[in-house]
């Protein structure tokens, strides 16, 4: 018998797989501009986004010991090194894994 | 790319995941695992997160609704990933036909339509012969769903050894992963506006109870943005790519 934790995993498993199932399925009967499709990227893009902004702002667990300033800093570090990078992905993410650390330990975190 | 070893399409797509995509995916499943040890959660929740799930945005949001609320954290988790959809349907015809005489191999592509093998399969996959495309897709997406399993595994294995302080940094690469292709797709003019929406939407989520807070935001955020951007598109060029928004 499946406990909340288990019954939210099998929900959500399925309703991925039938979000990618969809998108096969409806691919070459809708056009790529259409407003369903459209709304539905706007929808995704937002989701992350917002998820984004408060995993940076105001994280749970383990992430909220981390000193607002060098998760701003991290942040910041990480976009200047992908801009500067030609979005190049990891010299970023590690940038902004090194600055998080170091402004961590400058204000003693 | 299109010169990447013609005689094993399916070669050639597992080497190219196993470069700098597996360490920044690694990176962030190793987190991932770390991070369900924490919170209380065993191997099989954990491998059956990132290898079904298989989407990052959702797994974290999925582990962090707590299980008070079943259906709230499962809506929470699609509304984090529902850009699966547009996704398929943007690679679905550089999959192959999906019907036909043929029986649809294009299917086998279903679980591992993610953010990475999805990135890389649109830059890749046009330059690549017609015969070799889905190969190279599932040499690519298998080799980083293996990556993300394992990683998951590390992450579960070492969190008993992992410093708080250490823990925490890696969490944050997720987040920060994340931004970094945000910044990709803001490159695109289209894609300004929903990302923008969904920031100033962030605060529902505070409001709102946690399962439900983050699909709250995004779908007022996401929906704002799509009727504002209706009359320019309606007036201007309708840009064919609303369903992948650049880097998925």
């Amino acid at each position: 018998m499946l406990d909340g934790r288990g019954l939210a995993l099998a929900l959500s498993i399925a309703a991925m797989l039938g979000l990618r199932a969809v998108g096969l399925l409806v691919a070459g009967r809708l056009r790529p501009d259409h407003p369903l499709i459209a709304w539905a990227s706007a929808v995704s893009q937002a989701t992350l986004s917002a998820f984004v902004a408060l995993a940076v702002v105001l994280p749970g667990g383990a992430a909220a010991s981390l000193p607002l300033a060098a998760r701003l800093a991290g942040l910041a570090a990480g976009l200047l090194a992908w801009w500067w990078g030609r979005g190049r992905l990891l010299p970023a993410l590690l940038a902004g894994l090194a600055a998080l650390v170091a402004v961590r330990a400058l204000l003693g975190g | 790319m299109s010169s990447e070893s013609p005689s094993s399409p399916f070669r050639a797509g597992a080497g190219a995941a196993l470069g700098a995509p597996a360490i920044a995916m690694g990176v962030s499943f190793l987190a991932f695992g770390a991070a369900v040890a924490a919170a209380g959660l065993g191997p099989g929740w954990a491998l059956g997160a990132s290898l079904g799930v298989y989407g990052m945005a959702g797994q974290l949001v999925l582990l962090q609704a707590g299980a008070g609320d079943p259906a709230g954290a499962a809506l929470g988790a699609t509304a984090a990933n529902a850009r699966f959809l547009p996704m398929a349907m943007a690679i679905a015809p550089w999959l192959g036909p999906p019907s036909g005489p043929g029986p649809g191999w294009r299917w086998l592509a279903l679980p591992f339509i993610a953010i990475t093998p999805w990135a890389a399969a649109m830059r890749v996959l046009p330059g690549l012969p017609e015969a070799a495309r889905l190969r190279w897709f599932l040499g690519f997406a298998l080799a980083s769903w293996l990556v993300a399993g394992l990683a998951t595994w590390l992450g579960l294995l070492a969190a008993p050894w992992l410093r708080p302080s250490l823990l925490a940094a890696l969490l944050f690469a997720n987040p920060l992963y994340f931004a970094l292709l945000l910044a990709a797709e803001g490159r695109m003019p289209a894609s300004r506006l929903p990302i923008l929406a969904g920031i100033a939407a962030a605060p529902l989520a505070i409001l709102l109870p946690a399962a439900w807070g983050l699909l709250a935001a995004g779908l007022v955020g996401g929906t704002l943005a799509f009727l504002l951007r209706r009359p320019a598109r309606r007036g201007g060029r309708a840009r064919g790519g609303g369903g992948g928004g650049g880097r998925g």
